[in-house]
């Protein structure tokens, strides 16, 4: 093997668990590209904080000290000068995007779990049941003025024993499938559509721009991707381990506690990572629901492209720190997301 | 603890997997489960578990009833096909579990997983998670977890069929000796007819979802009570040809076999097992056939002969040599022989 050509030395693995020359060198060059791609646009904002206006005007430079002298001048208004303006609407990302994602992944993945391991056998006749008691309801309360808690426990009784006795001979009936194609179905329309409806049930019931109005929109947004994705997870977990922990005495919860939340930890990790990412970003939702107490960073972000023209400098400082927590939170999860946790459970 | 089945069944919609089981499993008793793929033998396992609802029928164990007790009331221990292992527990987290459930005290918890482990040979292996052990090991700890609180009744999902043939040769003994030591009633399912008859005190033969005998492993050999259960048991297979009786005579496509005292049918279902026939040059023997192949395996020759299109197994010794095709007789020993029903497939006394 000692006289190879130049094209073999160069084109041919020298072994079998090493690649060849020039693949390598292939690699490692769309690999370098790619990473300048996605890193350039990064390390331009973080420079643009510390630019004057005047030297973001001049065109691009791009490296401090050399091109431009660096200046905190940016910081200092976004944090000194606007202080309280900045640190409020901070505050109120954190609190509602953690809020809303914590709420949305408990009750998303118990609804997932419950859709995997439970057959629900919904008959289409109670459905069918329930909508005309409730418009029934809607119309007396609105028609005829009845009192709605009188008129909602009548409903109520009436789908109740509407349920438990011709409900039972109705055919057909929906399956798992079905509900969860409602579930993701909430997440087809755009949310645009949705937008002005609940603009109009907040105002009424006058919860417009406080904290409560954008958790439970967003935890209502977000719950759909939760059950979807958590749903796989927890189909992927045998259930022999389920059934063996229930002969070995442990109960529903005590399982779901146990044994199947412990197995899906890495499926968690990566959904909780995924909707506070979704919560910590969304726009349009927060630009109806709040306006000024409990405004979110996204909106203070675009505020900067106001009539003076996009105050590029203070926005840099925005995302910036915008940024950072959402790195330190993927690299604190990153661990969790870790493949083969499953090997071991059964023969395989 | 003594196990009853009392006309159990067991229906999805309108399909019945298990149509009327009647059992009585003995204190103590090691009873295996027999069954092709889809039989209803795991199933009726799975009932006795808790893990699936009784549709028809009564399930005692010892003197309760407990066909509507939760799964965790019924005192079973199970060892699933897969282990069934925590993935994320360590071999003595695994064992311990049962009892953690229990709320047993830290100490005694300890003293129990080691005295479990060590029934098992696994006191080595305690702080190991389940992916760092092999195949066999895994199959221990599960069996450790499931003695390790002392439970009334064993249950046993087909527990050796994913080891490898020699390990499962050495799991079976273990499994034996450790049932007679422990001395708690076991119900084993598996669909491999060795199993049963090594390890069962009484084997229950089933066939779609219907109990077709239940004896001894000789007795099950010796006097199968259907011609489903003789074709099931023995490897090779009981050989069955269809024939009719008449003047005390089985007469077969090519042949007859003498029997004494039988009443005469049109058609019978003659069976004889491989051992207690013999093959003897074609003029003398009882049948004629032709020798289609022959398997030498060591200790024994396994001749393959044909009657008409039926093909009929004898064994012989290791020293037997004739070439395919040739013309030889078989003789059949009347004693050994078994008739069964042609349409119902019961067995046919004198």
């Amino acid at each position: 093997m000692k006289d190879r050509s130049l094209f073999q030395r160069l084109f041919e693995p020298p072994s079998l668990t090493e690649m060849a020359p020039a693949s390598r060198i292939l690699t490692y060059a769309i690999l370098i590209l790619w990473a300048i791609v996605v890193l350039f646009p990064l390390y331009w904002v973080f420079i643009t904080s510390f630019k004057l206006p005047f030297q973001v005007n001049d065109g691009p430079d791009f490296l401090p000290f050399l091109d431009f002298e660096p200046s905190a001048h940016a910081w200092r208004y976004i944090f000194v000068e606007l202080g309280n303006d900045t640190l409020r609407p901070y505050m109120n990302s954190v609190i509602i995007a953690l809020t809303s994602t914590v709420l949305a992944v408990t009750i998303g993945s118990l609804a997932a779990y419950a859709l995997v391991r439970i057959q629900y056998n919904v008959k289409i006749g109670t459905i069918a049941g329930f909508i005309v008691l409730l418009g029934a309801t809607v119309y007396a309360v609105t028609q005829f003025g009845t009192p709605w808690h009188v008129t909602a426990a009548i409903a109520l009784a009436l789908f109740f024993f509407f349920a438990t006795s011709f409900g039972r001979h109705f055919r057909r009936s929906l399956g798992n499938n079905d509900i969860l194609f409602w579930i993701i179905s909430n997440r087809i329309l755009p949310p645009v559509v949705a937008v002005l409806p609940i603009y109009l049930m907040f105002q009424r019931v006058g919860l417009l721009d406080t904290h409560v109005a954008m958790i439970a929109t967003y935890m209502a947004v977000n719950l759909p991707i939760v059950v979807w994705l958590m749903r796989d997870f927890f189909a992927g977990i045998p259930i022999d381990l389920e059934e063996s922990a229930e002969i070995d005495g442990a109960s529903r919860i005590r399982i779901f506690a146990t044994i199947v939340l412990p197995l899906a930890r890495p499926g968690l990790a990566a959904t909780f990572l995924l909707v506070l990412i979704l919560a910590w970003n969304e726009y349009l939702l927060a630009l109806f629901i709040s306006t000024a107490d409990a405004q979110t960073m996204p909106l203070l972000v675009a505020a900067q492209n106001a009539t003076r023209g996009p105050q590029w400098w203070y926005m840099s400082v925005l995302i910036v720190i915008m940024i950072a927590p959402i790195i330190a939170m993927t690299i604190l999860l990153q661990k969790h997301i870790a493949r083969g946790l499953m090997v071991g459970a059964v023969k395989g | 603890m003594r196990v009853q089945l009392k006309d159990i069944r067991k229906s999805y919609g309108s399909l019945e997997v298990v149509k009327g089981l009647n059992l009585d499993i003995a204190e103590g008793e090691f009873l295996v489960l027999l069954g092709e793929s889809g039989c209803g033998k795991s199933t009726a396992l799975r009932m006795i578990a808790g893990l699936e609802t009784i549709t028809e029928g009564t399930l005692m164990i010892g003197d309760r009833d407990v066909t509507e007790v939760l799964p965790k009331y019924r005192n079973v221990a199970m060892v699933f096909q897969s282990y069934a292992l925590y993935p994320h527990m360590t071999v003595a987290e695994n064992i311990g579990y049962p009892l953690k459930l229990q709320k047993t005290p830290k100490e005694e918890l300890k003293r129990a997983v080691l005295a479990a482990a060590a029934k098992v040979h696994l006191e080595d292996y305690l702080e190991r998670m389940p992916r760092q052990l092999s195949g066999g090991q895994r199959q221990r700890v599960a069996l450790a977890r499931a003695m390790v609180r002392t439970p009334s009744v064993f249950l046993m999902d087909e527990p050796l069929s994913n080891l490898d043939a020699k390990l499962r040769g050495v799991m079976r003994a273990e499994l034996k000796r450790l049932q007679a030591e422990l001395g708690t009633t076991t119900v084993y399912v598996t669909h491999d007819q060795i199993e049963a008859m090594t390890l069962a005190h009484r084997v229950a033969v089933m066939d779609a979802g219907v109990l077709q005998q239940v004896a001894p492993p000789k007795e099950i050999y010796d006097n199968p009570a259907t011609r489903f259960v003789a074709r099931f048991i023995g490897s090779p297979a009981m050989n069955i040809v269809t024939g009719g009786i008449a003047d005390g005579k089985v007469t077969v496509q090519d042949g007859e076999v003498p029997l004494g005292g039988i009443t005469p049918r049109d058609r019978v279902s003659f069976g004889f097992r491989p051992e207690d026939s013999d093959l003897v040059s074609p003029e003398k023997g009882m049948l004629k056939a032709r020798i289609f192949s022959t398997e030498m395996t060591g200790n024994e020759t396994i001749v393959t002969c044909e009657i008409g299109t039926d093909h009929v197994v004898v064994r012989m010794d290791k020293d037997f040599d004739m070439a395919p095709d040739e013309w030889v007789g078989i003789d059949v020993n009347p004693e050994k022989a078994r008739l069964f029903d042609y349409d119902s497939g019961e067995r046919v006394r004198a």
